[in-house]
């Protein structure tokens, strides 16, 4: 009954039945239809091969292929789950939940934390915050002395960095951000709630089988 | 497959009775088990939309519902499929059809019909902004909620109901042309907006007088009927209200009323009221409410902040988070999506940026409420989806430099974006860098 026809469709390597991602994510069957279409229009910008490489993902986000931004790149290494150097199908659905907004509010705030973790030692160094706000300086064009990025810096390590030795661990982090909630928005996206009236590609071709969704005349 | 009605499931909704059957869908009464919210649920049949070649344009029209939320339209929820059929979740109404209580009580008064029609041409020019039309406006698609607010439905469904004219076949077999323009009659490729407008000048007279302005037994006598807009106003019509529906069954679309004008008008004016907007999806609207509050509790806080004379530090995670490498909100289609909130960065000091946007926000018609470092704009006119209303604040990035946030806390997004234009000429000497030029860089 509820199986799906991967020939028929000639999906791409990587690609993973919606109905077992929809197991494993706040996302139903038809939500991961419709974010299949989403991927694909992002896995194929450049390359059609069913998978999304770096500039792939730089492309949507600013529009240029080669617009290097650090953020965008630990967003991607963290979203290539595998570390093969691509977003694959499942690895896509399994990270964008997320962002989903009824995911647990923890899961989001460790996502951030290894976000943030550049060298992943297993806390946010004082150095690693500032090589983060000086990239988001350079990003936006803004240029401001060494002297106020160190200042910045100090005054938010200060506040989060409570046991004093210049970086922050997972539990500061976790005091820090219920201090701060608005540091974790970025972390919600609404649009995962319109899933399939943003990409309704999905109801002509949809996968699940009649008896999953029995409706009779 | 016609076979006897079991009560099934399709997806989290529990589905019930038929109350409705048209040539490409069935709907059903159907209730989301998580919420017990009652939905009307719209069942197609691939096979049937294939053979008709609606798919590209229904799923364009899913994609476009996706933008309409105003309190006269019904809302589409989501849409779900399986191998053979496609669901649509509407949102339901109990109050039945608005024509029912025409066929049940007669014509209404005046204030009675201006108040639907009101509310029909608030959802009508709401749909139009948004590049939505209807063209298929009739009584069956006027709805009444429990409260008797009127609901129109099938808005950017078009092709559901419309096709049927297109294919020859169906073309008597689908019933009333009484509804529809000349211009559309005529076949030859028309405005939407202006043939929405027309069926809305036709149901007005008939919620007035009782029956059709255009009407005969013959198609053809109906069709030159309408063509020059032959009818006859009863006498009980007042002068005013008579000399509006004769500007919108203006036979020639060019010279037609327009729904701007028509905001203006004498009659359609009296005792109107903005519609109102349950901004459900609207977050973070409590703290600007929060703020604006005058409990003694925040004033106690609120002193002592002011004491400060600082605005807000933004700390380096808030900064960080500014980044679009981090904002995958652009991954879905960046294009149509507008923001609730901009931000431009300053290198004024913060009361001299308090001072600018006051002056610029006041001759824009916005009454300005400051608090702190946190400002809240009212439009006192009344906009598609009602006031416009900002919310502003200002926080200190790093010292000698600001950063403005900009919120919309309530009204209109497009709206928004008109102002937020509208403003930041105004405030050119101030801005450093806007959200724009962040993004444009490089």
């Amino acid at each position: 009954m509820g199986c799906f026809c991967l020939k028929k469709l000639g999906h791409k390597p990587g690609y993973e039945a919606p109905i077992n991602l929809a197991s494993e994510t706040p996302f139903t069957v038809n939500e991961v239809e419709a974010l299949y279409d989403l991927f694909k229009k992002l896995s194929s910008s450049i390359i059609d091969d069913g998978l999304i490489h770096k500039e792939e993902f730089q492309l949507a986000l600013f529009k240029n292929s080669n617009k290097q931004n650090l953020f965008a790149d630990r967003i991607f290494d963290l979203f290539d789950i595998k570390h093969n150097g691509v977003i694959e199908f499942g690895e896509f659905v399994r990270s964008l939940s997320v962002f989903h907004p009824n995911a647990p509010e923890a899961d989001k705030i460790a996502f951030l934390f290894r976000l943030y973790d550049l060298r992943q030692t297993g806390c946010i160094e004082a150095e690693e915050l500032k090589e983060m706000v000086t990239a988001l300086l350079c990003e936006n064009n803004m240029s401001l002395s060494e002297d106020v990025v160190d200042l910045i810096v100090e005054k938010t390590m200060m506040e989060a960095d409570t046991k004093r030795d210049g970086k922050i661990d997972d539990e500061e982090w976790k005091e820090f951000v219920k201090k701060n909630p608005s540091i974790i928005k970025i972390m919600t996206l609404s649009d995962l709630k319109e899933l399939t009236l943003a990409f309704p590609s999905f109801v002509m071709n949809s996968g699940v089988s009649d008896l999953q969704q029995p409706v009779k005349n | 497959m016609n076979q006897p009605k079991i009560k099934g499931r399709v997806g989290k909704y529990q589905v019930g009775r038929t109350i409705g059957e048209g040539t490409f869908a069935k709907v059903k009464f159907a209730r989301n088990s998580e919420t017990g919210e009652p939905v009307a649920l719209k069942i197609l049949d691939k096979d049937k939309v294939l053979k008709h070649k609606m798919a590209e344009q229904i799923k364009r029209e899913i994609a476009t519902m996706k933008l309409i939320k105003h309190p006269n339209v019904i809302r589409l929820h989501e849409v779900m499929a399986s191998k053979t059929k496609i669901f649509i979740v509407l949102e339901f109404v109990t109050g039945g059809e608005l024509f029912d209580k025409i066929v049940n009580h007669g014509r209404m008064i005046e204030n009675e019909a201006r108040r639907y029609f009101q509310q029909l041409i608030n959802a009508v020019d709401y749909c139009h902004s948004r590049g939505v039309y209807h063209r298929d406006l009739k009584p069956e698609n006027l709805l009444l909620d429990a409260y008797g607010n009127l609901k129109v439905s099938d808005f950017g469904l078009s092709a559901l109901s419309r096709q049927v004219r297109d294919d020859g076949l169906f073309h008597t077999a689908c019933g009333t042309p009484n509804y529809v323009a000349p211009e559309v009659l005529d076949d030859q490729g028309y405005d939407g907006a202006m043939a929405d407008l027309w069926s809305c000048g036709v149901i007005l007279f008939v919620l007035l007088a009782g029956y059709l302005p255009f009407d005969d037994s013959n198609l053809i006598n109906l069709y030159r009927k309408i063509s020059v807009a032959e009818f006859t106003c009863p006498p009980w019509l007042s002068l005013s209200a008579m000399k509006l529906i004769t500007r919108i069954l203006d036979p020639n679309p060019m010279t037609r009323i327009t729904i701007p004008e028509i905001l203006q008008d004498e009659w359609f004016k009296k005792g109107y009221k903005p519609p109102v907007f349950e901004e459900k999806d609207d977050t973070n609207l409590d703290d600007v409410e929060a703020v604006f509050k005058d409990s003694e509790e925040h004033h106690v806080m609120e002193k002592r902040k002011e004491e400060e004379e600082q605005p807000t530090t933004m700390n380096a995670f808030e900064l960080i988070s500014m980044s679009k490498g981090l904002n995958l909100e652009n991954l879905f289609d960046a294009e149509q999506g507008f923001k609730r909130e901009t931000r431009f960065t300053s290198k004024c000091p913060a009361n001299e940026i308090i001072h600018k946007i006051e002056a610029a926000a006041k001759p824009l018609g916005f009454d300005v409420h400051k608090k702190n470092y946190k400002m809240r704009l009212e439009s006192s006119k009344a906009g598609r989806k009602g006031n416009l209303n900002v919310a502003t604040e200002i926080f200190q990035m790093a010292p000698s430099l600001h950063m403005v946030e900009l919120r919309k806390a309530k009204g209109d997004t497009l709206e928004f974006h008109k102002f937020y234009k509208n403003l930041s000429t105004c405030l050119e000497d101030v801005v450093w860098k806007t959200e724009e030029d962040m993004k444009e860089v490089k």
